[in-house]
């Protein structure tokens, strides 16, 4: 009897089940609102600028890359002082899985945050109508802050649509100031290896792969690598870039743009491409190159890096700095490991060639920070972010707090001083908030100034830089005459589309970039692999392959879309 | 016990339903109504979650922009089918993911009841339920973890080549994974290491479920080991062999994702690409969400042409079948 | 009959010691498995002893099967997240809930289209098996959930995958391969579908029931789309398995931004990296799981006894 009529409830347990769910799913919906209900009172003006004694409110905030943990911001140092200054909090949701997935389900149920960051979603976010056009807000008095920072910059702003939808990452505000590290491109070569050479001046890849051959032959019990790449899934740029950076071009993405007649050009089997394969090619024959580059995944990548064994790399310094870190403090705590560092090199083509590591004052046009349609109240919104970009508040995201986490020296310059810097581990980041209010928000370019001339962020400033240097640094920097790295390399020429990669592309552009990719995937190893006297007919195969895609189609868009931001620059 | 909802037996119930009518059909549903309470409930939870999705399909047929709705969208009729069929990549990944599925099914399978048919013919029962218990360790390691491991094996400094360099087998290092005909091998095996143990244990179940007086009754006939396995365990799991390889057979589109994602490169690109990596690469990363569903509807249509020819198949040998 | 049993098994054991095949045959056998254990074993030693070496170190590869530099460090900073608690919690709670109702509701159903005489059954079993070839895409099934208002709630874990197709074939093919005489001679005894599924079926049907709990269970266990899907920004429904895939997420992210932290100096950055809480996270999602194998293990290792059922 009994289990009869276990069974018959089991069996409508089901339809209860739903109708339980739907309703607890209406309760819960209505309790995750996307500004809190203590907000409703201070939507409609913007009259009042006593933003203290207004009333809290809390806003969520995706950020469609992996990230931070996902805190309220106002669970961190600096975030709590903003909350009191404005009264507003974020809860911020970073990315975990994969960002068509996430973009493309919040895009079809419309069910965005109040801000969301959308990084390669971008395109599909903005055809979707999900952000509100910001234009009245940037040319505003009524927000000096976002007027001085954006300002400049709203002619590059404006959507194909005249409208405008995100506040873009890398705006220059007052002087461009480099940095004095090599996060960007460069050929890296072991410290040992130059000092055994007497540091000589190594201008050509020529000569680069000159000296490593050298040192690789005077020590050649020691297993050695002489040249290795990295191929590992989206981070297969790193290989097929390399070209273009010898022949002198700064990282335009899958084109380089030239400087006199403004036209993109695709350097994929191009003279300059062939020039560097046969190039690897030689270097396979003899006997140098790591064939496993072709299979090996970034994990491999990284160890093999910091291995002792590799001589030389070409990859963009952020992209290992996994790596560095290791080998950093291996040399900090014994001094004799610091030959097993690696240095960085503008290497080129030929000596005529000037260099273009060095990333020119850019505008990325395709990331970027933008409030949706969902916001409940979005001018509330733009008045926290007019507080952000305040000169103060950029000091207190950047720089802390004046006496904790950095100080002013007699003559007004910013910096750290060692116990300071020694306290700030990946936690104590954290729970500051510098890790939270570090890339993610409209904010002034990391190249920027403050109005005294000191760097916005204190890895730009020269002090801090110097501050970080060991004795073996110094020893080299001075031994090439150069007090930072990046006075090893050339000025980047001015090039306002730069970086061409960061115009976005339609969703054409997006499938030849896909397929040019896969070609190029399946030659280069048979490129660099193959035996010398096979190395002509792969590379017609290439070419061949290269030239069924509509490359003239790309470049013609990429020309257009580079003369109209040159339009677009000059004309302000 | 006489209830109303408990019903007689009702085994003479091989009714013939077309010649009754509807009227018979419905005195029989009510006879039945017992099992019509177990069952139709979840045929109508069915029907909304897997059913009613399927409006998606609609938007294969559309250039299917996010954010619009489905009656908005531009309507394209055939022209996600063209883009595949007329790719000749799109046959290439057909081609590979056939394979890898054929490999998956041939070796899954035999290997998987090898396992079971050997765990069974022990009889330290700590030793069968350690290695039980290990063999299927692997299928808890996500892929990428093992991916890695698999990679460090067989790179040129990894434990494979350095075997083959001392036993003389090679003169130099291979590149395993660079070698594109070598894939569908490196494939194989990986598969089964990390899932032969788990895929052996419906095996067991199986044989567990075996009326041990068969095993008895073989022996007084003289049954030695490999008599009983062939003549009273084998046939006792043939059913469910039988289901699940007709289950596997309309599988044979999908051969996953993840290891040849994983472990597919440049070099081996014409060997691991399958439909999975070339619909997301093609479709998804480009947010083209139409020549995914595309890809999606061909994959069911062939799937369920497979999986009636295996039926019936199985029909005719007269095995257990599906349906 | 378990006597019996005993007698019989002992008698075989016996009667195998005399000949030479099944000498050579156990030895091979034995050293097959052996075999099989120590692959089997390696990729779990091998992320053990890296979620145990310092993070920093192995990213310079080499480890194998034991530590090089030992640390705690690694669990310590997937421990140190507030949410792990309530997240396990979570896990749990699905896993057991899911677990329960999809083997209970599977195997009702299994029973029904294992009936012959059953007018639906064709239906009902087409019905379930077409489900695994179709599937309406992402969008489609997002935007159900939706409407439903299944998002943020914690029956979007149960709901959406209650019975699989898969499960059901397997439990009706182990149901249909009972021996016929035991479900005719429930019948002639007079039970109705109910007493014969529940005192019949069930208890006949243990070690299929026990693999099908386990396959759900893992399933449930390791799911964490659904909840990056779902419920990504309902902390509170926030499974283990999600927490984790977020502190790896968060591993990878902190290596990338060498440049834009204030300690440019500063040589690592984070004491983690995202191949050491790779291994870790392997370790502390499949150890709570793979404890349980054991328990379940001895509904398929032994044999079933059907005549003490049948009593």
């Amino acid at each position: 009897m009994v289990r009869r009529w276990l069974v018959a409830m089991t069996a409508v347990v089901m339809v209860f089940a739903l109708v339980l769910a739907a309703c607890s799913g209406k309760k819960e919906s209505s309790s995750q609102p996307s500004a809190s209900p203590s907000a409703s009172t201070g939507g409609q003006s913007s009259s009042s600028d006593q933003s203290g004694s207004r009333d809290k409110v809390t806003f969520r905030m995706f950020v469609a890359v992996q990230g931070e943990k996902d805190v309220n911001t106002n669970e961190t140092v600096i975030g709590k002082i903003l909350e009191e200054q404005t009264g507003v909090n974020f809860r911020i949701e970073h990315l975990v899985g994969d960002l068509q997935t996430k973009i493309g389900t919040m895009v079809a149920g419309k069910d965005y945050p109040d801000v969301l960051v959308p990084d390669d979603g971008i395109e599909t976010v903005i055809k979707a109508g999900g952000f509100i056009d910001l234009t009245p807000y940037i040319d505003n008095d009524k927000y000096p802050n976002i007027k001085k920072v954006y300002g400049p910059y709203k002619n590059l702003m404006t959507w194909d649509d005249g409208k405008i939808y995100i506040f873009p990452f890398s705006v220059v505000v007052n002087d461009y100031i480099g940095d004095p590290n090599i996060n960007q491109g460069a050929f890296w070569i072991q410290r040992r290896v130059l000092e055994w050479a007497n540091f000589p001046k190594i201008k050509t890849v020529d000569q680069y792969f000159q000296l490593i051959e050298d040192f690789i032959n005077a020590h050649p019990n020691e297993d050695l690598i002489g040249f290795i790449t990295l191929t590992d899934g989206w981070r297969f740029f790193a290989t097929t870039n390399v070209p273009n950076h010898l022949a002198g071009y700064p990282n335009d993405g899958e084109v380089m743009v030239d400087m006199n007649t403004f036209e993109a050009r695709i350097y994929a089997g191009t003279e300059w491409d062939k020039r560097w394969w046969q190039k690897l090619n030689e270097l396979n024959a003899k006997g140098l190159f790591y064939k496993a580059s072709f299979t090996d995944n970034y994990d491999q990548y990284i160890a093999n890096l910091t291995s002792h064994k590799v001589l030389g790399f070409f990859d963009y310094g952020w992209q290992v700095g996994n790596a560095t870190a290791v080998l950093n403090d291996a040399a900090r705590a014994d001094p004799s490991q610091d030959g097993y560092r690696y240095f960085p090199l503008p290497v080129v083509f030929d000596e005529n060639i000037k260099d273009q590591y060095l990333d020119p004052i850019g505008y990325v046009a395709n990331r970027g920070f933008g409030i949706t349609v969902n916001a409940k109240d979005p001018e509330r919104i733009i008045e926290f972010i007019d507080h952000l970009l305040k000169e103060e508040t950029q000091i207190l995201l950047n720089w802390g707090i004046e006496g904790e986490t950095y100080i002013r020296d007699s003559n007004g310059r910013l910096t750290r001083t060692q116990e300071m810097i020694d306290k700030m581990d990946q936690k104590f980041l954290e729970e500051y908030g510098f890790t939270v209010f570090d890339w993610d928000w409209p904010h002034w370019g990391s190249n920027s100034t403050l109005s005294d001339g000191n760097a916005v962020i204190p890895g730009m400033q020269p002090e801090v830089f110097q501050l970080s240097l060991t004795d073996a640094d110094k020893k080299f920097l001075s031994a090439y005459g150069v007090k930072s790295y990046a006075e090893l390399f050339a000025d980047p020429d001015p090039r306002p589309w730069f970086p061409a990669w960061g115009i976005p592309r339609d969703e054409e552009r997006q499938l030849f970039e896909a397929l040019k990719g896969d070609v190029q995937r399946e030659y280069l190893p048979k490129l660099v692999l193959s035996k010398p006297e096979e190395f002509e007919s792969i590379w017609n195969q290439y070419v061949s392959a290269l030239n069924r895609l509509d490359i003239a189609g790309y470049e013609k868009w990429y020309t257009e879309k580079v003369q109209a931001v040159m339009a677009k620059a000059q004309g302000q | 016990m006489e209830h109303p909802l408990m019903l007689k037996p009702t085994s003479a119930a091989t009714v013939d339903t077309k010649t009754g009518g509807l009227k018979r059909f419905f005195r029989l549903l009510w006879k039945q109504r017992a099992l019509v309470l177990m069952s139709v409930p979840f045929v109508l939870w069915l029907f909304l979650f897997r059913y009613v999705p399927l409006w998606g399909w609609i938007i294969s047929f559309q250039d299917y922009q996010l954010g619009k709705g489905l009656w908005d969208q531009e309507w394209v009729g055939f022209k996600q089918f063209e883009a595949l069929f007329n790719e000749p990549r799109f046959w290439r990944a057909l081609r590979n993911t056939i394979v890898m599925s054929f490999i998956n099914l041939v070796l899954g399978f035999t290997t998987a009841i090898t396992l079971a048919l050997l765990l069974n013919e022990l009889r330290q029962i700590v030793f069968k339920r350690v290695v039980q218990t290990i063999s299927y360790l692997p299928h808890f390691i996500s892929w990428v973890v093992a991916a890695g491991i698999i990679q460090v094996t067989l790179a040129p400094d990894g434990i494979v080549n350095e075997l083959l360099l001392r036993l003389g087998l090679i003169k130099d290092e291979l590149l395993f994974l660079g070698i594109g005909e070598w894939f569908w091998g490196i494939y194989g095996v990986s598969i089964v290491w990390k899932d032969v143990g788990w895929n052996a244990i419906i095996y067991l179940a199986a044989i567990a479920m075996i009326d041990p007086s068969l095993y008895e009754a073989a022996e007084m006939d003289g049954a030695n080991r490999f008599r009983k396995m062939w003549h009273v365990t084998l046939p006792g799991i043939r059913p469910v062999i039988v289901v699940l390889l007709i289950l596997n057979i309309g599988y044979l589109l999908e051969s996953g994702f993840e290891p040849q994602f994983l472990l597919g490169n440049g070099m081996n690109m014409r060997y691991s690409e399958n439909i999975d990596i070339f619909v997301l690469k093609y479709g998804i990363q480009l947010f083209n969400f139409s020549l995914a569903v595309a890809a999606g509807m061909f994959r069911t249509v062939v799937s369920v042409i497979l999986l009636v020819i295996a039926n019936s198949i199985a029909r005719r040998l007269n095995e257990t079948r599906l349906y | 009959m378990a006597e019996a049993a005993t007698v019989t098994r002992r008698k075989r054991r016996h009667r195998f010691r005399m000949s030479l095949g099944d000498q050579i045959f156990e030895t091979c056998n034995y050293l097959a498995l052996i075999l099989l254990m120590v692959v089997t074993l390696y990729p779990f030693l091998n992320t053990l002893a890296v979620s145990f070496n310092d993070a920093q170190d192995s990213i310079r590869g080499g480890i194998y099967l034991w530590p090089r530099k030992w640390t705690l460090e690694n669990y310590r900073f997937v421990f140190e997240e507030a949410s792990i608690l309530n997240a396990t919690l979570i896990s749990v709670l699905r896993t057991v809930i899911g677990t329960v109702l999809t083997v209970f509701f599977s195997a009702m159903v299994a029973y029904t289209i294992s009936r012959p005489e059953y007018v639906l059954r064709k239906f009902v079993t087409i019905a379930f098996i077409l489900t695994l070839y179709v599937n309406g895409g992402l969008i489609p099934n997002y935007l159900l959930i939706r409407e439903l208002n299944l998002i943020g709630t914690f029956w979007v874990y149960i709901l959406p995958g209650l019975i699989g197709a898969f499960n059901l074939i397997i439990i009706r093919s182990f149901i249909e391969n009972l021996p016929d005489n035991i479900l005719e001679a429930s019948k002639i005894d007079g039970a109705g579908d109910y007493r014969t599924f529940f005192h019949i079926v069930l208890p006949l049907c243990t070690p299929v029931l026990a693999t099908v709990s386990l396959f759900t269970g893992v399933w449930q266990w390791n799911s964490w789309f659904d909840v990056f899907l779902y419920n990504s920004s309902y902390e509170h429904l926030s499974t283990l398995q999600y927490e984790l895939q977020k502190i790896l997420s968060f591993s990878q992210a902190s290596i990338q931004r060498v440049d834009f932290n204030a300690a440019a100096a500063q040589g690592g950055i984070g004491q983690v990296t995202p191949y050491a809480i790779r291994a870790t996270m392997t370790i502390v999602a499949s150890v709570p799981i793979i404890m349980v194998y054991p328990f379940l293990q001895k509904y398929f290792v032994q044999g079933m006894m059907i005549g003490g059922v049948k009593e």
